[in-house]
């Protein structure tokens, strides 16, 4: 899966603007979507802390997963190091799991 | 040596465990960190919390985060000793040096930045009180989870 994203990203660029332009007017068709920024490159936060699950909380869906990068916009070095908080933070039992 | 490394360690004590069991336990590692020739940095206890789900028969703990200078022989030992004792429930031992050492020099980097750029455009490098709107950061990015497909 990280690979096909990999590749994605490699071809849009090649793409050009055309294919940018596209993918911009395709969420107009369905509902308006407003343009994600990455909560953490938007507040400056540079060490993910995984001791505070106010700050993960957001990224934790109801079932307890870790909420991808489409759906959330967090940038990819940022995911990275969320990823290892959400995962050092399940260890310490501060946030779940699963949850049914 | 030039092994010191700096690290983090939280362990989850019983929640039967008193008071005084608890000072024990934190002055056995600091014994352990002053036989290794580690520094001490701080200590915090967050006192009994819920945990996400039950660990063994257990459904709270009380949490203790020490802060520690040494080498990973020590961490190791501790390591070592806390998973025998009965009282923790569970621990995590973290090295933090490099990560914060990186998050350190990203902050510095786009505080340079920012400086640079607003030298070239005639204003002091930092920023002053009142200036421009808001305060440099976000309002109204909070609100990233799905809710703005309602517009």
């Amino acid at each position: 899966m990280r690979e096909e994203r990999g590749g994605g990203g490699r071809g849009g660029g090649r793409g050009g603007d055309k294919k940018e332009g596209k993918g911009g007017d395709a969420p107009r068709r369905g509902f308006f979507r407003r343009r994600r920024v990455c909560k953490f490159c938007a507040e400056k936060i540079d060490y993910v802390n995984y001791k505070d699950v106010r700050l993960l909380a957001p990224f934790l869906p109801e079932r307890g997963k870790i909420q991808p990068r489409r759906i959330s916009g967090t940038c990819a070095l940022h995911q990275r190091k969320l990823q290892v908080a959400i995962k050092r933070a399940r260890q310490l039992a501060l946030i779940p799991y699963v949850t049914d | 040596m030039s092994t010191a490394r700096q690290y983090e360690l939280v362990y989850i004590v019983t929640p039967e465990a008193t008071e005084q069991e608890i000072a024990d336990l934190h002055t056995q590692i600091e014994q352990i960190v002053e036989r290794f020739g580690g520094v001490f940095d701080k200590t915090e206890n967050w006192g009994r919390k819920r945990f996400a789900y039950d660990i063994g028969k257990h459904r709270e703990g009380t949490y203790v985060v020490e802060t520690i200078t040494g080498s990973g022989e020590l961490m190791k030992e501790i390591d070592r000793r806390l998973r025998v004792l009965d009282q923790v429930i569970r621990h995590l031992v973290v090295r933090v040096d490099a990560e914060l050492r990186v998050a350190q020099r990203t902050t510095d980097a786009r505080k340079a930045f920012v400086g640079r750029r607003r030298v070239a455009r005639g204003l002091p490098a930092e920023r002053q009180p009142g200036e421009g709107k808001g305060d440099g950061d976000n309002d109204g990015l909070d609100d990233m989870d799905g809710v703005g497909g309602q517009r």
